[in-house]
């Protein structure tokens, strides 16, 4: 590196400095907090001058980096590694991942904890399929997903407390419940360009979660709904103590009672939903409704000019969406035996199409592993509650600025002519 | 009828915050074609930032237009810092990348802007004693007395005056001459020889600083503000902006007062839960039936 | 040999500027019809009257079929494609450049396929006569891709054929749809001697061999001369002349239109 290089980069990390220090002094320097009647400022000049030493050192590495034209090749290398993996070793390594799913609630290291963190991700999952098929295969921006996921929840909670019915009754209806919202909110609002669409289904998610906190007499307002049925395993409950006369989990095989079989049924549960979701969505791609979904996303004139509908076509993308997000919901519901509007908020949504969008549009393997990734690091960061959704913000900016089209961009016809010829 | 007039005039006050705002977002939409999620908080930023140097400025005395001033200027400035770094950092990488990436990237930076604020100053409310009191009474002989405060007063004159302002700027100037080559072919615009770089900077900091003066009216009517203000109020500005027509200036203003005085006719006649729904489903309708809306160029797509 | 097309004083108004002006032309079954003009004249925009994009200030289309004319201002977009069966291309190439080229051709048997899936419950349960009715769109998509000879790409992405054969994949992808008409919005453009003969023959066999009436804008001379069996000149959105090929070469207001006139 050339001295001149050397005295670019110095005068460029100092103009840096001061814009970090712009940035900073107010907000971070001057902390106000309320004391008796007032507001007061505490000064914390100490924390300003780390922040703003960081950002410089930081552009500085970067100045110098970037003068050697090193790349970010680690990142790149993975996930070039993972998109170049033939059909053959893909099968094998979903299985291999299945596998490790089915027996994990059994390894040694496995307690209730990881078995909470494993249930939340897979929850992710299972969202993050079903809003595939919307973002990733139709490419319509839905930032409302999370209403359908709570309209799931509330029928299926309304439904379970008022009829009694049992969960394989409620959950399809809460499904068919959830879809219809979608045809609902689809029907107008398809036409819509990109961003457009974007923001009304923000606002119909907002809408869902106004409604649900003020209308008292269906919704119980912001208190929620509690007293949801927990599922039971084919009719026997997970129950300490059962009524007379009815046999629970661990009478009936014999078992010591212990909280972990509900965990693990419920494990067990969303595993096998967030799998039917993955084969649904595997299978509908390869038919002319899933091509269609994509040839929208590539070029809606063009599939005009072809004679597809593209209104019935979005539709479709949009119920069946919404009915796996109503699928998560009752899951959500049954699981927590109570829910309130608190969960169904605007950042819901932003991570659920976060996750969708950083796993690689459309790719299935890419949603597990941006689940994992997110989910993962926000959990790292669980005791600072808010840094981790700091990070979780600067992750989604990173990674569309380094990979704009997400982690595991590449995507495999529906069908050969040729056959695989790897 | 005096309750009329008065929802009428709280309403253009609300529909001055929400105008200034929306400049932002139609301006940048104008200009490279993106909704710029991480507006409302700039926004939010904007009025912490007037907020601090309320509490600074309070304490040493000054005369309270000086105070008024000092703190515009202020929340102006570092406000601007914010809009031209987060666009150096989430947008600028993004040109010409696939079409929903910027808005990904907008949507990570909003989230991040709002939890470090929560981080650094903290998640409570913050409530601060009103600056400007008093105010203009109409028809005190009758039983609903109207009230216009000078605080209303201050915000209504001050948009309009930063409006003139920035007319001027958009219209007449080479900035202005800039900004809508750049609108309407950014390659042919930079063959010119026209730095589009900083034309689209500059157009962050002027949508930001307006958006700051939003925020520090924002703090001065309301009296309390906290972390999440940008989420509300950037959608609500948004729908400003496309209820005007995204893309024209005029619109903007136009379309936030419009917005104000739905939102507080909503609150004041139908009921106060349901009014944010009002502006989400104005939204909703105007999109679906008026998407170009009242002051916009029809959008006929070119094949 | 009968009509096809018929468009009767078709107006075409943006704001002020009157893109088509009171044009009426027919184009007859079995033949090539080439639509030219200098840049601006309005041909793309008759284009997309025809095909339901645009919505005519003014005039009629009709379409004359064995079971009689319908009106083509009733249709709007895919319901042009879809029910009136009239295919087009674009100017600027509208693949999906993702997609494989078999996916593209597939797509444009998207309405057929979808009856054959039961709307994709057929489709799901995996029924034999699901996978018989794919297999013989596949067939459909193989025939056109001997033809224009891009079998072997089948399984590429279309964005990632060169330029000439992305014209072609367009072309037969159009051809997909089993149109009575097929518009072609400069076909030539961008493509060297050797692919523009190709494309001639191509259109040629298209016009004989699947008896699809064919209208063409197109600004490469050599092709509008090779295989128009009619010509239609714009000007300004008039209709300045109509003849065979061989007379609009020679045709005075023609060439004043192209070249312009000295005052
Ligand atoms: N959507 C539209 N809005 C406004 N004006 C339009 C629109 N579409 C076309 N025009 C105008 O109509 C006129 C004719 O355009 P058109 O695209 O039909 O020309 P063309 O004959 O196809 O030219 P070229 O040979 O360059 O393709 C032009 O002046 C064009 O600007
Ligand atoms: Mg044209």
């Amino acid at each position: 590196m050339e001295k001149k290089d050397i005295i670019q980069s110095v005068k460029d990390s100092l103009f840096t400095g001061i814009i970090a220090l712009a940035l900073f002094g107010p907000i971070v320097g001057l902390r106000t907090a309320s004391k008796g009647e007032g507001l007061f400022i505490t000064p914390q000049w100490g924390l300003v001058f780390i922040l703003v030493g960081l950002c410089i050192l930081g552009r500085f590495l970067i100045n110098l980096n970037s003068a050697r034209k090193t790349e970010f090749t680690f990142f790149s290398k993975f996930t070039s590694k993972l998109s170049s993996v033939t059909e053959e070793k893909a099968k094998h390594l979903a299985i291999t991942a299945i596998l490790f799913a089915v027996v994990f609630p059994f390894l040694p290291f496995t307690d209730r904890y990881f078995m909470d963190v494993a249930i939340m991700i897979l929850t992710y999952i299972m969202l993050g399929w079903g809003l595939n098929i919307v973002v990733g295969l139709a490419g319509l921006l839905d930032l409302g997903y999370v209403a359908f996921y709570a309209v799931g929840a509330y029928s299926y909670a309304l439904i379970a407390t008022t009829f009694g019915w049992s969960f394989w009754i409620c959950l399809p209806l809460a499904g068919i419940f959830a879809a219809f919202f979608g045809i609902l909110l689809g029907f107008p609002v398809l036409r819509l360009r990109g961003d457009y669409l974007a923001i009304v289904t923000l606002g119909f998610g907002e809408i869902i979660r106004i409604v649900l906190i003020n209308w008292y007499e269906v919704t119980n307002g912001p208190d929620g709904i509690t007293g949801i049925p927990r599922p039971s395993f084919f009719g026997l409950p997970f129950k300490r103590s059962p009524d007379e006369g009815e046999a629970s989990f661990h009478t009936f095989f014999n078992l010591e009672y212990s909280t972990m079989h509900r965990i693990i049924f419920l494990y067990y549960l969303i595993l096998v939903l967030a799998l039917i979701t993955n084969y649904f969505t595997l299978k509908i791609r390869k038919l002319p409704v899933g091509r269609a979904w994509e040839a929208l996303r590539e070029d809606e004139i063009a599939c005009k000019s072809l004679g597809v509908n593209p209104t019935n076509t979005k539709l479709t993308a949009f119920a069946i969406g919404a009915m796996f997000g109503g699928f998560a919901g009752s899951f959500f519901a049954t699981r927590q035996a109570f829910i309130s509007p608190e969960s169904f908020t605007f950042i819901e949504s932003a991570i659920i199409v976060a996750i969708v969008v950083l796993g690689g549009m459309g790719s299935q393997t890419g949603v597990v592993l941006a689940s994992i990734f997110l989910i993962g690091i926000t959990e790292m960061f669980r005791d600072l509650e808010q840094f981790r959704m700091i990070a979780f913000g600067g992750a989604m900016v990173l990674i569309m600025v380094f990979k704009p089209k997400g982690i595991l961009a590449n995507r495999k016809p529906t069908i050969l002519m040729h056959g695989d010829k790897k | 009828m005096e309750y009329f007039i008065q929802q009428l005039v709280n309403g253009i006050t609300l529909g001055s915050i929400y105008g200034l705002i929306a400049i932002g977002y139609t301006m940048v939409y104008g200009i490279i074609g993106m909704i710029n999620f991480a507006h409302g908080d700039i926004f939010m930023i904007g009025a912490f930032v007037a907020l601090i140097s309320f509490i600074i400025f309070g304490l040493t005395g000054v005369a309270l237009p000086v105070i008024l001033l000092l703190v515009l200027l202020i929340a102006m400035l570092f406000t601007a810092c914010y809009g031209w770094t987060v666009e150096k950092l989430a947008y600028k990488p993004l040109r010409g990348s696939f079409r929903l990436a910027p808005l990904i990237s907008a949507l990570g930076m909003s989230i991040v802007l709002q939890n470090y604020v929560q981080v650094a100053q903290g998640a409570r409310v913050k409530p601060m004693q009103p600056l400007i009191s008093g105010g203009l009474e109409f028809f005190k002989n009758s039983e609903f007395v109207v009230t216009v405060s000078y605080l209303q007063i201050f915000i209504v004159v001050l948009t309009v005056i930063l409006m003139g302002i920035f007319t001027y700027l958009i219209t007449k100037t080479d900035l202005g001459r800039a900004q809508r080559a750049c609108e309407q072919d950014r390659t042919m615009t930079a063959l010119l020889g026209i730095n589009v770089d900083r034309t689209i900077s500059i157009t962050f900091i002027i949508g930001s600083s307006l958006a700051s003066v939003a925020g520090m009216m924002f703090v001065l009517y309301y009296g309390v503000i906290d972390f999440y203000i940008g989420f509300l109020a950037g959608i609500k500005a948004f729908t400003a902006a496309v209820l005007g027509g995204i893309g024209s200036l005029p619109g903007a203003m136009l379309g936030g007062l419009l917005i104000g005085l739905i939102e507080t006719f909503w609150g004041g006649y139908v009921s106060l839960e349901y009014k944010d729904v009002a502006a989400f489903s104005v939204l909703i309708v105007v999109l679906i039936f008026f998407p170009t809306g009242f002051l916009g160029k029809p959008d006929i797509e070119k094949v | 040999m009968s009509n096809l097309l018929s468009v009767e004083n078709l107006t075409m108004q943006f704001g002020g500027l009157t893109a088509i002006d009171n044009l009426s032309f027919d184009a007859k079954n079995n033949e090539i019809t080439s639509i030219i003009g200098p840049n601006g004249a309005g041909k793309t925009t008759v284009f997309n009257c025809l095909t339901g994009f645009y919505k005519p200030t003014n005039g009629q289309m009709f379409l004359h079929k064995d079971e009689g004319k319908i009106s083509l201002r009733k249709y709007t977009d895919f319901k042009i494609a879809h029910v009136a069966k009239v295919a087009r291309t674009f100017q600027n190439i509208r693949l999906f450049p993702a997609m494989s080229v078999l996916e593209n051709l597939l797509v444009a048997q998207h309405n057929e396929l979808m009856v054959a899936s039961g709307y994709s419950l057929f489709g799901l349960l995996n029924l034999k006569s699901y996978r018989d009715k794919e297999q013989l769109a596949v067939d459909k998509a193989r025939y056109w891709l001997d033809i224009i000879g891009l079998t072997n790409r089948a399984d590429d992405n279309a964005g990632d054929l060169p330029y000439g054969d992305q014209r072609k994949l367009e072309i037969v992808r159009a051809m997909c749809i089993e149109p009575k008409l097929l518009c072609l919005d400069e076909p030539a453009a961008g493509l060297n001697p050797k692919e523009s003969a190709e494309l001639n023959k191509l259109l040629k066999f298209i016009k004989t061999e699947k008896k699809t009436g064919i209208l063409l804008i197109e600004h490469d001379m050599s092709v509008v001369m090779g295989i128009s069996d009619h010509v239609v000149v714009l000007n300004y959105g008039k209709k300045i002349f109509e003849g065979t090929a061989d007379q609009t070469k020679t045709s005075k207001e023609v060439i004043e239109a192209y070249l312009g006139v000295d005052e």
